[in-house]
């Protein structure tokens, strides 16, 4: 292939005006565990696939859903080291932000600053790009939010949304059975829906994992609620 | 003789019923001698959002001028218009980062907040350390005599007109008694969908 | 007497010369040399005042003491034909605080008398009261009127003998004798000095601007006056140490009379309508 005359440069424009090494990023985004978000008129929920290739695996103990603040939250499909990195980072710019404007930062600054990041390392040297993708979830002002941001740089706000394997088929699912006047519970409801789509196995309490964002803030679900919603799962 | 103290000035902002009002008065002089009597302390910083800036003049306009970069970035980049209270912590941090080498002003902050149209006083010392209180602050050449002033004439929920006849009563006989203030006086009261400014006749000695 | 103890004096140390047998009012005296004899104030217990004072007046890390006292003013007195105008502002400062905005800074010594006050305000105040007595002294036993020169000689005399101890005043004595007006300036540092013009203080400055560009030997009473308002109303607003009213004497052959007080307010807001006015006048 022509293309890969450049792919061991770093990020560097192909002459028909693209950039693999972003391509190669999505590529790993696309081929990574799945993630759904969804928006509902409550609060937001985030849910991903964590399964294990063994069974002596200690669960429950690497999460992939993390708070940033208080009212934020965030989870990933792609590379679970890169994610790590961005979580540091975003924990540290909300933190950042919170102590020169002394209020807790926008869930939209918090999406634009690591956005920016990631974009960063789509332009300078001896670097790669992130071989992830984000949901950032949000509650300022009465509001809840929900992003998505890409190896790019480029971030999109959804109602709902679905990103890793099977995506796209978990889009089409999404778009049949959202409404806006979602409750949360119905949310958390249709986002496991969701994730059972392309769901290889059983799905239980312990491979896949729940955050949820309202006016209490952030919290990723303990086993035992996420147990309950299964309950209700036909 | 103080640096702070070098061009003089004073300042007050006092909390009103559903308003807020903050007046300055108009001198700057090298030590004793008056060179002007138009000086502006007090600058817009958003629609319901003042600041006043007394201490050393050259400060004062550095300090209004990197405020406002500041804060036009703050608007541009979060597209909304900044919190009273945000903007004092902004502030503070500005006067922070020069913790061994000072601005010589100690800022006094009016506003209402730009959803509730709650009223917003604060000042801060020249080094950044925030206070806001429940009804007035003071700041400048003349600050025990303003406290002196405020304590005495301050009372809650005064309405715009009265808020008015305090504030300038308050200011007047306060930098009577300042060598280094005075020169006349502007006074800008700040409510939710009008902000009137009225000048003082002052004394001029 | 502690701490003169302490410092080994004994008690009968005499801090200023005063005759140690005083009898029963030894305690009152010892201190107060200044009731006995006025030029008389108590000196610091050690040699050469004037020169070791300075000592004192330096903190450890050679950084000068200030002693706080009210201080600020402008003044002026000029002669011309209709005899002498003296016009001063009123306000004392104690640093830049405003202490009062109505004093009197143009102390009447006699009848045919003034003396005017700028610099340490208690140094002025004592110094005037003190030459009012030596004056009156002197009409007692002379049977006449003491002279422009004598009066204001015999002040600079008495702040002499205090050079270099901290005094501070800058004063114009003016009267009528009999060889006519005179106007003298005297000061702590010891000059004495006639002259037909002087301004005197922190705004003497700006009054010396107004006062030199209209000054004229044959000036009208009004005009004369007028001159010199004018001139401490411009210093006032220039100058942050000086302000208040704005007093105007005059010294004729009958001795002094008092033109006017006028609030520095007044005055500003009055020419600034008269300044209108002539603009208004100027364009029609």
């Amino acid at each position: 292939m022509a293309s890969e005359r450049y792919s061991f440069s770093l990020t560097t424009f192909s002459p028909s005006g693209k950039l693999v090494q972003i391509e190669y990023a999505l590529a790993a985004v696309a081929a990574g565990a799945p993630s759904v978000g969804i928006k509902a008129s409550n609060g937001i929920v985030l849910a991903t696939e964590n399964k294990h290739k063994s069974i002596l695996y200690e669960e429950h103990s690497v999460f992939k859903v993390e708070m940033i603040t208080k009212h934020i939250g965030m989870v990933y499909s792609g590379m679970g080291p890169d994610y790590r990195l961005l979580v540091k980072r975003a924990r540290k710019m909300a933190q950042q932000y919170q102590l020169v404007y002394n209020e807790p930062i926008p869930t939209a600054q918090l999406v634009q600053r690591v956005a920016m990041v990631m974009q960063e390392y789509t332009q300078s040297g001896g670097v790669r790009p992130f071989g992830v993708s984000l949901l950032i979830c949000g509650w300022d002002e009465g509001k809840p939010y929900l992003f998505q941001c890409d190896p790019s740089g480029a971030y999109f706000a959804w109602k709902a949304t679905a990103m890793g394997k099977n995506f796209i088929n978990g889009k089409t699912f999404l778009e049949k059975r959202y409404s806006e006047d979602l409750e949360l519970d119905d949310a958390v409801h249709t986002a496991i829906l969701t994730l059972k789509e392309g769901f290889e196995g059983q799905m239980t309490a312990d491979n896949i994992e729940i955050g949820i964002c309202d006016a209490e803030g952030f919290r990723r679900l303990d086993p035992s609620s996420v147990k309950d919603y299964l309950a209700n799962i036909p | 003789m103080s640096i702070l103290a070098y061009n003089g000035g004073a300042i007050i902002a006092m909390k009103g019923k559903n308003c807020v009002a903050i007046a300055s008065d108009k001198r700057f002089g090298i030590q004793a001698q008056t060179l002007s009597c138009n000086f502006d302390k007090i600058f817009e910083m958003g629609p319901h959002l003042y600041i006043a800036l007394p201490g050393l003049a050259t400060d004062t306009q550095t300090v209004q001028q990197k405020l406002k970069f500041r804060l036009n970035l703050y608007e541009l980049r979060e597209n909304r218009r900044i919190h009273p209270k945000a903007f004092a912590s902004m502030v503070s941090n500005l006067l922070y980062e020069r913790r061994f080498g000072p601005f010589f002003v100690e800022p006094v902050i009016a506003g209402l907040d730009p959803k509730t149209f709650e009223p917003f006083v604060c000042n801060l010392d020249l080094i950044g350390c925030p206070n806001i209180p429940e009804d007035f602050v003071v700041g400048g050449t003349c600050s025990e005599q303003l406290y002196g002033m405020c304590e005495a004439l301050w009372k809650p929920d005064l309405l715009p007109d009265e808020l008015f006849e305090t504030i300038s009563q308050a200011l007047l006989n306060a930098v009577d008694r300042d060598a280094m203030s005075g020169w006349g006086a502007r006074v800008y009261i700040i409510e939710k969908d009008k902000i009137v400014v009225k000048e003082l006749k002052t004394r001029m000695d | 007497m502690a701490l003169a103890e302490l410092c080994g004096f004994d008690k009968t140390f005499n801090f200023n010369g005063v005759p140690k047998d005083m009898g029963a009012d030894i305690d009152e005296n010892f201190f107060t040399g200044n009731f006995v004899s006025h030029t008389a104030l108590a000196l610091p217990p050690f040699p050469d005042p004037a020169e070791n004072l300075q000592k004192f007046s330096v903190d450890e890390s050679g950084k000068q003491l200030k002693i706080k006292f009210d201080h600020g003013t402008t003044t002026l007195g000029f002669q011309y034909q209709g005899g002498v105008v003296l016009a001063v502002d009123s306000r004392a400062t104690g640093g830049q605080y405003i202490g009062s905005q109505t004093m009197k800074k143009i102390v009447e010594i006699n009848d045919y008398l003034l003396g005017t006050l700028a610099g340490g305000a208690a140094d002025c105040v004592y110094w005037d009261r003190v030459l009012a007595k030596q004056c009156r002294m002197y009409e007692l036993r002379n049977r006449e009127r003491i002279s422009v020169a004598a009066a204001s000689k015999l002040m600079a005399n008495m702040v002499y003998n205090y050079k270099g101890m901290g005094l501070s005043m800058g004063m114009m004595i003016c009267g009528w004798d009999k060889r006519g007006p005179g106007l003298y300036y005297v000061d702590s540092e010891g000059t004495r000095t006639a002259g037909k013009v002087f301004s005197v203080g922190s705004g003497s400055v700006y009054a010396f601007g107004v006062l030199d560009s209209g000054y004229r030997w044959d000036l009208t009473d009004e005009e004369a006056y007028d001159l010199g308002r004018r001139a401490i109303y411009h210093a006032t607003h220039r100058d942050a140490y000086s302000g208040g009213i704005v007093r105007v004497y005059h010294m004729r052959s009958t001795g002094w009379i008092h033109i006017s007080n006028e609030d520095c307010k007044d005055i500003h807001y009055k020419f600034v309508e008269e300044k209108e006015n002539a603009v208004a006048g100027a364009s029609v």
